[in-house]
């Protein structure tokens, strides 16, 4: 093996590491450093209150801050497991910081700030969801009833969360109903960025196993290695399907990728060269001996009626099997849908779990406007000028 | 319903134009900050009385040679990034992230040397390259454990932001975008007069010759007029000599925290192929646009930089050493350990831990003063 440039640096002698030093240093000479205020700053900001819930990496705590006890944030305090040891802080939470650091957007949970405890732990202070997540309604069906108007209105609110990521060249790539929180405003938001990545140069290839694999669209099965936004518009799909249904749009069982494709197959239509000019190029294309011709209109029509024709039209083109004729979230948006009967119900009129539990106190004030401010003159030169970076 | 946004909003919307874009003062300010913070500091816990008495001088490093010692390990990283073939994106970043680390830092308390590799490790997980912690400890020869515990500290000087904005997907735009004119297939440019696809195409081929400072490694014809595959070479040549520039120099100087990733690939290419980029922005930028003439120099002034970095300031083994040797006599003895640090942290508090706490937190409220200037609105933001 050639040896690494790295090695031209003289490495600390292990022993000069091991040995202890003389004497503790006198803290008091100690300074925090600035980063170190900042951070302590930040920390000292809020008041930890009780559990919230638990995932498989972190902890989610209520708070609330320390100048005004009504504003309300959720800590996310990601906990640090075995893992560690081999990879250091980890990808789904650098992920996580990363991209929902840069996301500014009514319908994207906002990251109000991070900040960690004993220079060990990462701490997330977001936005505080208090009404749970799409899937909790979708599945109490005997305690909640919605309209399609308020399906209209939540798939809006996701399909223009997922075009704001696209256009800032973020993939989300796990977008499913449990990852869709909702404010105490009844607003959903898009959560859990730890899969997220960017938009690839067309050259460089990305994994193909990713998205919950009942949202995840059928290039993936077939390991194309370049993708894009198409991806996320599948799984918007899913979620639109499964709002209507009220059960989940595929569901293979046992949950295998071979069934995955197969139950694609059957509710879509087999994908081939006709449909899906390329596919059978793909590395992992595969399909089930008995074929699938496109699953007619009408039967489309017959499943999801309750969206009406424009509903049922969008929902084909966001379920189409070849990615290039997919509809963008852009073409999503600008689809005759959303103007149509009826209009998306307004937020306060959306339903909630438990019928109309008291908000918990106010949200954060959102610093997430529909458009992004406008400040100061130099902005004038960085706008004429941004157009390289449109490619 | 769609709102449009351009790609600039976006990009203000960034944490790096929030946070780490700054005027040449006000960089220079926050890096004197931090000098004479670790200044202060080195005399605290110097071992020689007179130091402390304030009788006889502190040898630590001048601002200066703080500032070459980074530049020597942002080059460290190129190579290693490069060695391991890693994609652009990730060295730019890791780059980046210790230009920012430092920002915040001075050698005197982590020394470049123990924290670039780190760097470069989280720079790979944000830029999702994936090497396993023992491959990358391995093949750099490190303990797995050294790698790991300053991870938490950048982290923290980076103030938890990890995106890096960068000029390579925008090049390549601007490459696809001039070998669509060469190609006679841009038309109107609104608002811009451009005369039609065919007068641009023509202008193209008539085009006044690299001068002689250009980088492109293009060499011209004997005759003005090219004919339309040479034309595609020269494109290509200046658009690979612009590549080069921000592979290098604008990675071992400030033009990161000064100006757009736009205005740096602007600059890149009006050094690698002067009349080109010239002819490629006036179809971008009126010429009675109002604000032309500060775009102009905003770009002259970013090639400027760019432009009069030499390899030769990039400091040579010897004299890396020398610096490094310096550096060791008033390093400051607190963070000397930081695998020690960091695994005592991991294991929570002992007992003494909650007095450090108290001790440190009262250090840092007298120092608060310092945070507030440092970061403060005064300093952060866009460039004016
Ligand atoms: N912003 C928030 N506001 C209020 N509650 C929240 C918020 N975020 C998460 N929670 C609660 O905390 C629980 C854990 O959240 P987290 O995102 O860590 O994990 P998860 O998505 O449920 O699980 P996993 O990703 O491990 O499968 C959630 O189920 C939810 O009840």
């Amino acid at each position: 093996m050639a040896t690494s440039p790295a090695l031209d640096v003289p490495a600390e002698p292990p022993l000069k590491r091991r040995k202890v030093s003389p004497e503790p240093p006198d803290i008091t000479t100690q300074v925090a450093d600035l980063a170190e205020q900042l951070d302590a700053q930040e920390r000292k900001k809020y008041v930890k209150g009780a559990k919230l819930g638990s995932g498989q990496y972190a902890d989610v705590f209520s708070a609330h801050l320390v100048s005004d006890p009504t504003k309300l944030v959720a800590i996310k305090k990601i906990k640090v497991g075995p893992e560690v040891k081999e990879f250091g802080i980890s990808y789904d939470s650098l992920r996580e910081i990363k991209f929902l650091q840069e996301l500014d957007h009514p319908n994207i949970i906002k990251l109000h700030a991070v900040f960690s405890t004993k220079n060990q732990n990462l701490n997330l202070v977001l936005e505080h969801l208090p009404q749970g997540d799409l899937l909790k309604l979708i599945q109490d069906v005997g305690g909640v009833q919605y309209t399609s108007a308020d399906i209209k209105s939540w798939m809006l609110m996701l399909l223009r969360a997922t075009h704001f990521c696209h256009k800032n060249n973020i993939l989300h790539r796990d977008i499913k109903p449990n990852n869709l929180l909702i404010a105490a405003d009844g607003s959903i938001k898009l959560a859990d960025f730890g899969l997220a990545r960017s938009m690839a140069d067309p050259f460089q290839p990305m994994t193909y196993n990713t998205i919950t694999i009942w949202y995840r669209p059928p290039e993936l099965f077939f390991q194309a290695q370049h993708y894009g936004g198409q991806v996320d518009v599948w799984s918007c799909g899913c979620v639109f399907a499964e709002l209507v249904a009220r059960e989940v749009m595929f569901r293979a069982w046992p949950e295998t990728e071979i069934n995955m494709v197969k139950m694609i197959c059957e509710k879509v239509g087999t994908p081939t060269e006709e449909n899906w000019p390329g596919v059978s190029k793909l590395r992992g294309y595969v399909t089930p001996t008995e074929f699938v011709p496109l699953r007619p209109r009408d039967q489309w029509l017959a499943s999801f009626r309750t969206i009406g024709e424009q509903g049922v039209d969008l929902l084909v083109k966001m379920l189409t099997l070849d990615p290039r004729q997919r509809l963008s979230a852009e073409g999503v948006l600008r689809h005759e849908f959303w103007t149509s009967e009826p209009r998306p119900s307004r937020l306060k009129d959306l339903p909630r779990r438990g019928g109309g539990v008291e908000t918990m106190g106010e949200d954060l004030t959102q610093r997430g406007a529909e458009l992004p401010r406008q400040n100061g003159r130099a902005d004038k030169v960085a706008r004429k000028i941004d157009f390289g970076a449109m490619k | 319903m769609t709102q449009t946004l351009t790609e600039d909003d976006i990009y203000r919307t960034s944490t790096q134009f929030r946070l780490w874009s700054f005027s040449p003062e006000s960089l220079a300010a926050l890096r004197k900050q931090t000098h004479d913070l670790a200044i202060t500091r080195a005399r605290q816990y110097a071992v020689d009385a007179d130091i402390r008495d304030g009788k006889k001088d502190v040898d630590c490093l001048r601002r200066d040679e703080e500032l070459r010692l980074v530049q020597r390990y942002c080059e460290q990283i190129r190579t290693t990034s490069d060695h391991f073939k890693w994609p652009v994106h990730v060295k730019a970043t890791a780059v980046q992230y210790l230009r920012r680390f430092y920002l915040s830092n001075s050698v005197h308390t982590y020394p470049p040397k123990e924290i670039y590799k780190t760097v470069l490790f989280l720079a790979c997980k944000t830029e999702a390259t994936h090497m396993t912690l023992s491959e990358y400890a391995r093949r750099i020869s490190t303990d797995p454990d050294v790698i790991l515990a300053p991870e938490y500290k950048i982290m923290q000087a980076l103030r938890f932001t990890l995106d890096v904005r960068q000029p390579y997907r925008g090049l390549k735009g601007v490459l696809m975008e001039m070998l669509n004119m060469a190609n006679g297939m841009v038309g109107e440019v609104e608002g811009v007069d451009t005369k039609g696809a065919r007068e641009l195409q023509q202008d193209m081929l008539t085009l006044e010759h690299p001068g002689t400072q250009a980088t492109t490694p293009w060499k011209a014809p004997g005759s003005r007029k090219i004919d339309g595959k040479t034309l595609v070479e020269r494109i290509n040549a200046a658009y690979s000599a612009a590549r080069t520039l921000l592979d290098g120099p604008a990675l071992l100087t400030d033009v990161h925290f000064l100006y757009t990733p736009s205005q740096i690939l602007l600059a890149a290419l009006h050094l690698a192929d002067e009349p080109l980029a010239s002819l490629y922005l006036m179809t971008k930028l009126p010429l009675k646009s109002d604000a032309r003439p500060k775009i102009l120099a905003t770009i002259a002034a970013c090639a400027d930089i760019i432009g009069n970095f030499s390899t030769k300031q990039i400091l040579s083994k010897a004299e890396r050493a020398d610096l490094e040797t310096r550096l060791e006599r008033c390093r400051d003895p607190s963070t000397k350990d930081l695998v020690k640090t960091h695994a005592a942290a991991k294991r929570g508090s002992e007992s003494d831990e909650e007095v450090k706490v108290q001790k440190r937190k009262a250090a840092r409220e007298k120092h608060q003063k310092e945070g507030d200037d440092l970061f403060g609105p005064n300093l952060g933001g866009g460039r004016g």
